[in-house]
């Protein structure tokens, strides 16, 4: 049988509020060529000059993956002819990039984990945009010199579904770490995918590689899809050729691109215009505080801490503002644990969330909010029921579980005193249903639970009106 | 250096060059590969490559918008616009 060998390359556009090398806005959606200047549109005698925030957002995830930080670090000139980028060169890393030798561990669908090495990771500039119509090609240069992170994997994925997952995963890093949103519809990230595959144990096979992926089921679909093209063309005793392939994602298949004339030699050569970047202590300060607990590792310790299933872990640590909104919660109710919190969130919650069209982080319900809901079911003021009324309630009116409690007399009638004399009463208006469940109709004992309530407005601890009626009947 | 190495050369840096430029260009090219076999030959061993001289510090700028006023004046330059892009004949 075969095995399949994938790498990435990822590009991520860096949350930058400007260009790399030049003082452009970094900004999407803005009219055609209005965030360009002499140095982005590539004129002859001006100079770049680096971005610092880009540079600490890369050693910053450099630093997150593992990596060996570069000490001294450097930018090469990447030589090609296209319209995209009117210098014709990208300033890229290629000799000393930021980050080295790094690993990234994730969670395979089975919650075993599997971990990735990391080439490198080096900062470069993103090209322009084109669109083509028809026989002419309209350019834009707002996104030429944007802050693009590539990070480079080793061939160790081996099939289309791990690679999805590994996707996700290193998604969730740079989310958490809040360096970019990594949103691969959007294009803010980018990935081109290596695959080969060969006879088990005879190592890597000739390399593929395809461009045109923008989202991670792509990627899934197209490493399918070539593993079932190559394992073809070696079946038929033919050699799989070196190429590069495009995504065709109306087709479900990947096509030769037509490859550039002259070959691909970049001719790499180290950038005169940009010096070295030597990080210094406070540099390396800043770098070691804006690190965080990634993703895969937190929701270990929620499990462990909280005793989470993982299930729950997976959904509270999905994004960093919930798991955080998550451990305050648990840790401002009084009695209750996490799996009651996990709870919420997965369920009554995220009804409310998309009844609403509200995200977590800008909806009225917060971590404190939650925890005083949860507090009141714990001390029994209220149960269930009512408290998923007062869930809705906080979405509508944005007060505290407290004062709606209040003001809408939801408290709990949980004390044999108060709710006994309800309890004769309704027995009383209903005497031949009691003479019948009293014979042995137990059918009809729900009925009379259904008119407790009603008198009650609902609020009745429903243990107590089982007590109660056991009581009365016996 | 021989013709085919210059022509490819050529080729990867965009330029087109007649029978009378590649046989002047060939030798002057060859005079400079040589020139950088020589410099070879000495002993850098456990030295530090020097890419930027006169550099000592980094050279960095903050990351705040200075937008530039040359924008508009840019983009009039291109020969052909539609709606603020530039147009080019089709690359695709
Ligand atoms: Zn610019």
């Amino acid at each position: 049988m075969y095995q399949t060998f994938v790498g990435l390359e990822i590009h991520i556009h860096l949350n930058t509020a400007t260009k790399v090398f030049c003082g452009c806005k970094a900004h999407f959606g803005d009219e055609p060529n209005t965030n360009v200047c002499p140095v982005c549109m590539g004129y002859p005698g001006v100079l770049p000059v680096l971005n610092q925030h880009a540079l600490e957002l890369a050693y910053t995830v450099s630093l997150a993956l593992g990596c060996q930080l570069s000490h001294r670090t450097l930018f090469d000139r990447k030589n090609y002819f296209y319209p995209d980028m009117p210098k014709n060169y990208q300033i890229t890393q290629f000799h000393e990039p930021v980050g080295q030798n790094g690993s990234i561990e994730f969670a395979l669908a089975d919650g075993t984990t599997k971990k990735v090495r990391i080439h490198d990771v080096h900062l470069e500039e993103d090209a322009g945009k084109m669109i083509h119509a028809g026989d002419m090609t309209l350019v834009d240069y707002n996104r030429a010199g944007y802050s693009l992170l590539e990070v480079v994997t080793e061939p160790d994925l081996a099939s289309g579904e791990e690679t999805e997952a590994f996707l996700q995963a290193f998604q969730r890093v740079v989310r958490y770490l809040g360096v970019s949103d990594g949103n691969m519809e959007e294009g803010s990230m980018k990935c081109d995918t290596n695959v080969s595959i060969n006879k088990a144990g005879a190592g890597l096979g000739t390399k593929v590689e395809i461009k045109n992926l923008n989202s991670s089921r792509f990627v899934k679909k197209a490493i399918e899809h070539e593993q079932k093209r190559q394992a073809a063309v070696l079946e038929a005793g033919n050699k799989v050729s070196q190429e590069t392939r495009l995504w065709n994602e109306n087709r479900d298949v990947t096509e030769t691109m037509r490859t550039k004339e002259g070959g691909l030699d970049y001719r790499y050569f180290p950038e005169p215009d940009l010096p070295p970047f030597v990080p210094d202590a406070s540099f390396l300060k800043r770098i070691q505080d804006a690190q965080v607990e990634l993703p895969l590792a937190r929701k270990q310790r929620l499990v462990r801490e909280f005793g989470l299933s993982r299930e729950q872990a997976d959904f509270v640590t999905d994004a960093r503002f919930t798991a955080d909104f998550f451990e305050q919660a648990v840790r401002a109710s009084a009695a209750s644990g996490g799996s009651a919190m996990a709870n919420w969130l997965m369920g009554d919650v995220q009804k409310e969330l998309n009844h609403f069209n509200l995200t977590l982080e800008a909806c009225p319900l917060t971590a404190g909010r939650l925890a005083s809901l949860q507090s009141l079911l714990d001390a029994g003021r209220i149960h269930t029921k009512i408290a998923k009324q007062l869930l809705v309630s906080i979405f509508e009116e944005d007060k505290d579980p407290e004062t709606l409690l209040q003001e809408k007399g939801l408290e709990s009638i949980a004390t044999e005193q108060q709710l006994a004399p309800i309890v004769e009463s309704v027995f009383s208006a209903h005497p031949n249903v009691v003479a019948a469940v009293k014979a042995g109709d137990a059918r009809q004992k729900g009925f009379l639970v259904g008119q407790v309530m009603k008198a009650t407005g609902g609020r009745a601890a429903p243990d107590l009106v089982n007590a109660l009626l056991a009581k009365f009947l016996a | 250096m021989d013709t085919k190495e210059l022509e490819t050369t050529a080729l990867l840096a965009q330029i087109e060059l007649g029978k009378g430029d590649l046989a002047r260009l060939g030798e002057a090219v060859s005079q400079m590969l040589d020139n950088f076999r020589k410099m070879n030959e000495l002993d850098t061993e456990g030295l530090e490559a020097t890419t930027h001289a006169l550099v000592t510090d980094n050279r960095v700028r903050p990351d705040s918008p200075v937008p530039s006023d040359l924008a508009d004046a840019l983009v009039e330059r291109s020969p052909e616009l539609e709606d603020r892009f530039i147009v080019i004949p089709n690359v695709l």
